[in-house]
């Protein structure tokens, strides 16, 4: 469950930026808002700041300039293992926080660190393990399994954590359709229960079908903060960003000067538009089909 | 020319009790572009290993059948298992799906550089056979750029560039993409594509998502649980919406489109003689839905 937390906003980002020690200005000065039950994708090219952004929301990066606060709690000043307990992060690549040699002492670390122990421990791994898929590794060691198994061990490390707030680099990148849509499916319910997500990711259809709200990061910038669709609707925007419409998006949008409309986001429902705007039918009485709505249905 | 066959190819890691790939049967000609997919488990890489000789030459497990490599010998066909390690660079490229694991030089120069070393390139042509191989990926900024530096599609297109700059017959690819935003997708995509049709060179790669490989590929190879369940040309293999959805496959967008338009009444079913070609772009869905309005 979700910690108990305060009226405030649940991440606040003042003018944050972030210089590395090599030199290069990462962030150049974000503003930015999020509050408790959000599905926020943050999108944008290789190297644009995806990363360095939200890595400063878990304490992992502290700002060279500017504040974020956390609950009303200036980061810099709260100790990491403190921030550990509201925002769980999983990176991009597992191999960078799996360490053990027992994937149920893997998923245990973190709430062993909050304290727990015991029947309350075990279930609390048990239930991750299980929403990931990978109860049947329990005992195993996580550098036998895959690269795609690997990263859910991470995810499961992290939701046995049950924080406020979950951040995921990358959370779909080399797991097939069906774990892809797994893994949206368990932040989704999460989502449900409460618990605030931020997701990292370069799949436009997985913006469009999950996100409720869209950060595009573009040189160190938050250019566009706005729901899905209407980040699609600003195209030019997206393309200078090095990123592409989905192509139901961008069907969609060729489409509507010929006056289909389907905001529903799915092919299913174009063609449904195209068909009702379609002078041709094959099949014998899909037209009448369609039609049973009524008149204003066809028009 | 290099051409591969593969014949009845059955193949166990250790301690496992179903095999990986099962009487597999394949032949892949010399410049085809060919796409790999399926769920996973289904066999993708284990298929990739077997080409490229990672199976048998490091991977230990059991083996069955034969990979038949053609033209890599004036003495007729070889099986990949009678070719050293080595030797198979020389024809077969290799990037994998873990840049990381991949890379072992500290500055991406060396690290195209180290393969050309190990295969007895004449260092005479090494600085020109480095330039083309980052030009080629779009990449030749990062020549002196420390390689832990790079960000994980950096990488990947490092490792593709190390793979092109052996000269290879064959790349053999896995996931290539997958930390690559769309623009480096893109790029990559359009090297390979390159490669493919200017220079002969034949593609096999592993991927979860075929919708942007669709228009590029010669033929597209769904497998399930170690065995091929379809293969063909894309615009044939997209007839049978039913075997994707049921290896948990994505139906590309343009295709899906398709056949909600005939599930609707207003395009022929793709079995009768008058229907159209299935659109494999946003582009030809596009045209397609068009002449319907």
């Amino acid at each position: 469950m979700p910690a108990k937390l305060t009226g405030r906003p649940l991440i606040e980002v003042r003018q944050l930026k972030h210089t590395y020690r090599s030199g290069g200005e990462a962030l150049k000065g974000i503003d930015l808002t999020i509050n408790t039950g959000e599905m926020i994708a943050v999108v944008g090219r290789n190297g644009a700041g995806k990363t360095t952004l939200t890595k400063h929301f878990n304490g992992l990066l502290r700002p060279t300039a500017g504040t974020v606060l956390l609950d009303g709690q200036d980061t810099a000043k709260l100790p990491v293992a403190q921030l550990a307990r509201t925002v769980g992060y999983v990176f991009q690549n597992p191999d960078h926080q799996i360490f053990h040699e027992r994937l149920f002492d893997e998923i245990a670390f973190g709430p062993r660190n909050l304290g727990l122990r015991g029947d309350e421990l075990t279930a609390r791994v048990d239930s991750a393990l299980k929403a990931v898929d990978l109860t049947e590794y329990r005992d195993r060691d996580p550098g036998d399994l895959s690269r795609g198994q690997r990263k859910r061990a991470a995810l499961a490390s992290v939701l046995a954590m049950e924080t406020a707030v979950i951040i995921l680099d990358e959370p779909t990148s080399g797991q097939d359709y069906q774990e892809s849509e797994q893994i949206m499916e368990i932040l989704r319910e999460l989502n449900r229960r409460g618990h605030t997500i931020l997701f990292i990711t370069h799949d436009m259809e997985l913006v469009q079908e999950h996100a409720h709200r869209v950060l595009l990061i573009d040189d160190g910038k938050l250019v566009i903060d706005a729901p899905p669709q209407e980040l699609f609707r600003q195209e030019q925007a997206l393309t200078s960003a090095g990123l592409r419409l989905p192509p139901t998006a961008e069907l969609e949008q060729r489409l509507a000067a010929f006056g289909i409309h389907s905001d529903a986001g799915t092919v299913e429902a174009l063609a449904t538009s195209i068909a009702r705007r379609s002078s041709r039918i094959i099949a014998r009485d899909s037209f009448d089909e369609n039609c049973s709505g009524g008149v204003a249905a066809c028009q | 020319m290099l051409s591969i066959t593969i014949e009845n190819l059955t193949f166990s890691y250790p301690d496992c009790s179903s095999p990986a790939l099962h009487e597999i049967n394949l032949t892949m000609e010399a410049g085809e572009f060919i796409v790999i997919t399926g769920a996973t488990g289904a066999g993708k890489s284990t298929l990739l290993r077997s080409i490229n000789g990672v199976i048998p030459h490091f991977q230990p497990g059991t083996l069955q059948g034969n990979v038949w490599l053609d033209g890599a010998t004036p003495s007729g066909r070889v099986p990949v298992a009678r070719v050293s390690a080595p030797q198979l660079a020389r024809f077969i490229g290799s990037v994998f799906d873990d840049p990381e694991g991949q890379i072992v030089s500290p500055i991406v120069e060396e690290e195209i550089a180290f393969g050309l070393e190990n295969t007895g390139v004449d260092p005479a042509q090494m600085d020109g056979r480095i330039a083309k191989a980052l030009a080629d990926c779009g990449i030749s900024h990062l020549r002196h750029r420390a390689t832990s530096s790079l960000s994980g599609g950096q990488k990947q297109r490092v490792a593709i560039a190390a793979a092109l700059a052996l000269a290879p017959k064959i790349l053999v690819l896995d996931e290539p993409t997958s930390e690559l935003d769309p623009d480096g997708t893109e790029a990559v995509l359009n090297v390979l594509s390159e490669l493919n049709k200017n220079h002969g060179i034949t593609i096999i790669i592993a991927e979860q998502k075929v919708t942007l490989l669709a228009p590029l590929c010669d033929r597209l190879v769904l497998l399930e649980k170690g065995r091929i369940a379809l293969q063909g040309p894309p615009r044939q293999v997209f007839l049978h919406p039913h075997i994707f959805a049921k290896l948990g496959v994505e139906l590309p967008a343009p295709a899906r489109l398709a056949h909600a338009l005939v599930q609707e009444g207003v395009l022929p079913p793709f079995d009768s003689p008058d229907a159209p070609p299935i659109p494999l772009t946003v582009e030809e869905a596009f045209t397609l839905s068009r002449q319907l309005l």
